[in-house]
């Protein structure tokens, strides 16, 4: 592995060549992956069933132990250390949530805080803290059993309890997978404002691209045989997919997602300025997504678009100029 | 009587239990040995009967069956438990399936034959009976040790192992808190299979009910016979109860 390039000091999380081969198959489900994930970053590993995504993240804390290859997590080589160990100081969020039936709430997410030895009251002063950030009331959940919880619920459980001890990194395999369509929506909100919040270092496996587009800071599209077909910002890869796998995988329908993921102020540097007065504009934000804008413009029956840009005053886009200028694939402001 | 008196402290120690139904086989039991009471009493005992129903005799029976039924089945799980649990390991699951397989064949063997053969081989007495009610009982204890084990959600395990739990730590934290349910389930059967096969300790001299009960044949004597099966009933129908009670206060909650 000496002829690869050594990772950056601010990456988390290194898989460098990693290979796995289960054993009694003759063809590897992962090989040769290489990934840099830097510190309090959000990456979103997606794929076709089967491809090796949760292979791929197993190996991060070595519940799956690659064949070859070396996994650095915050610049030291993981590979050969213990493993029960290593597992402690990283936070692992699985699709089933895994809450133990016959603990409380509390017990449940004070497990990793009691094999790391911290003392009783003090491992119960965390679960309340806890539960109260993933937006549980501690003095009503606290003390219940695990049945007693909605589905959503036990899923913020799930994630307050990997957040126990305060892991600078998180891995989730599809977390948010067991809940209906609507709590999923609002789970993933929620855990968006946590994650701003915590800035922990995320990997997360889902096999649903708009979650992917949603929560990834980057986005990791893997092909069959864990090849990694791109790994970018969920904004690059709608606008220049790098293969036809990924046009395929990401589906119809990309220029339309993109602009929710474009801010109107990523357009104002390609749009012509139009001259303002004719008709009746909305006043937007430069941080508002394209998407936000055209809801208002068109819910109000505008005929454009009034930005505040600190240099120049305020800009006019009427509705075709802002649509030209979204729909340019090339011009990405990062 | 001493199990009328034991039925009454644990019925009162349980006092608190919530559910039904508790109450049932209590009162079943203390209408037994009431029927039993009267019906002995109404008797004009000769003395050969009088002699081998002597308060003494019958309750000197009654606690040795006692003795023989919780030191086999202290026994049996102290055995069944571990070999269990390591028959559920992986690496050695496949033997479990053999020795279950064996275990479940044994089963097939009448108890009686079992007595014969270990009083042939190994004299007779207390302790011989004792191996003899261990290996009978040896099976529900194993069998639904590993199954309890077995059912557990691999998906639990799997959270446990991925907060870093060592395989040592899963079985303790995780794996047998939540079999205990069907392991006590199988303790309860034990319980009660020794119960009944310890009135064959007569035959190899371990004493019990069941030496009344066969004294009463040999004399052809009614009562005498008919007082040690209904002790014998009596003191399954409280064993089953009492394991009952236990069951339900020793399984985890949540559940
Ligand atoms: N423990 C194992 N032993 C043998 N083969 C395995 C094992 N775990 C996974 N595989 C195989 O490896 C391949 C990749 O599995 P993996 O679970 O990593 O896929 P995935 O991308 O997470 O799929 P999904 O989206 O369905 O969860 C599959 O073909 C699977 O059958
Ligand atoms: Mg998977």
């Amino acid at each position: 592995m000496s002829d690869r390039p050594t990772p950056s000091p601010d990456a988390m999380i290194v898989l460098d060549g990693v290979s796995k081969r289960y054993p009694g198959q003759d063809k590897a489900v992962v090989s040769d992956l290489s990934m840099e994930i830097r510190r309090g970053e959000f990456v979103v590993l997606v794929g076709p069933s089967g491809c090796g995504k949760t292979t791929t993240l197993r190996m991060i804390n070595r519940l799956v132990e690659p064949t070859a290859g070396r996994i650095l997590i915050d610049g030291r080589d993981v590979t050969h250390v213990d493993g029960d160990e290593l597992r402690r100081g990283i936070g692992y969020v699985i699709q089933q949530i895994g809450l133990l039936p016959h603990l409380t709430i509390a017990d449940n997410i004070a497990l990793v805080p009691k094999m790391l030895g911290v003392a009783k009251s003090e491992r119960r002063a965390r679960a309340l803290e806890l539960l109260e950030l993933v937006g549980l009331d501690p003095a009503l959940h606290a003390d219940r059993h695990p049945r007693q919880l909605s589905g959503g619920q036990q899923q913020r459980v799930g994630v307050a309890r990997a957040l126990a001890s305060d892991p600078p990194v998180m891995l989730m395999d599809e977390p948010f997978g067991a809940v209906d369509p609507i709590a999923r929506e609002k789970l993933q909100t929620e855990f968006l404002r946590l994650q701003e919040r915590i800035r922990k270092t995320i990997v997360m496996v889902t096999h649903d691209m708009d979650e992917a587009l949603r929560l990834g800071d980057r986005i990791a599209i893997f092909d069959s045989g864990s090849r990694l077909a791109q790994f970018d910002t969920p904004l690059e890869i709608l606008s220049n997919p790098a293969d036809d796998f990924v046009r395929d995988f990401v589906g119809s329908g990309a220029p339309v997602r993109r602009l929710s993921l474009l801010t109107v102020a990523d357009v104002l540097g390609t749009a012509p300025s139009t001259a303002a007065g004719a008709g009746r504009a909305i006043e937007v934000d430069p941080g508002d997504s394209v998407h936000t804008a055209l809801e208002q413009v068109l819910a109000a029956g505008a005929e454009g678009i009034e930005v505040a840009v600190p240099e120049e005053g305020s800009r006019f886009l009427d509705l075709g100029t802002l649509l030209t200028a979204a729909s340019q694939p090339a011009k990405v402001l990062t | 009587m001493s199990t009328a008196a034991m039925t009454e402290t644990s019925r009162s120690a349980a006092g608190t239990e919530r559910k039904s139904r508790t109450w049932v086989l209590p009162s079943v039991v203390l209408a037994l040995l009431g029927t039993l009471w009267l019906y002995v009493g109404s008797l004009d005992l000769d003395s050969v009967e009088a002699r081998s129903l002597a308060g003494d005799v019958v309750l000197g029976a009654l606690w040795q069956h006692i003795q023989l039924v919780v030191v086999s089945t202290v026994l049996t799980v102290a055995v069944g438990v571990p070999l269990g649990v390591a028959l559920t390991r992986p690496g050695i699951r496949r033997a479990g399936a053999i020795v279950l397989a064996a275990a479940n064949a044994s089963q097939a063997v009448p108890s009686i034959g079992v007595l014969v053969l270990l009083a042939m081989i190994f004299g007779v007495g207390f302790w011989m009976a004792v191996v003899a009610l261990v290996l009978y009982a040896l099976l529900p204890v194993l069998r639904n040790t590993m199954v309890g084990i077995r059912q557990v959600d691999p998906a639990l395990i799997d959270a446990g192992r991925g907060m870093g739990m060592s395989t040592r730590e899963v079985l303790l934290t995780i794996e047998l808190p939540l079999a205990v349910p069907v392991m006590l389930a199988g303790i309860r059967v034990a319980l009660i299979l020794n119960v009944g096969v310890a009135t064959l300790a007569a035959f190899t001299n371990a004493g019990g009910l069941g030496s009344v009960i066969s004294s009463g044949i040999a004399l052809d004597r009614m009562p005498v016979l008919i007082v040690g099966s209904a002790l014998t009933m009596a003191l399954a129908l409280t064993v089953d109860w009492l394991a009952g009670l236990a069951e339900r206060a020793l399984r985890p909650r949540g559940i």
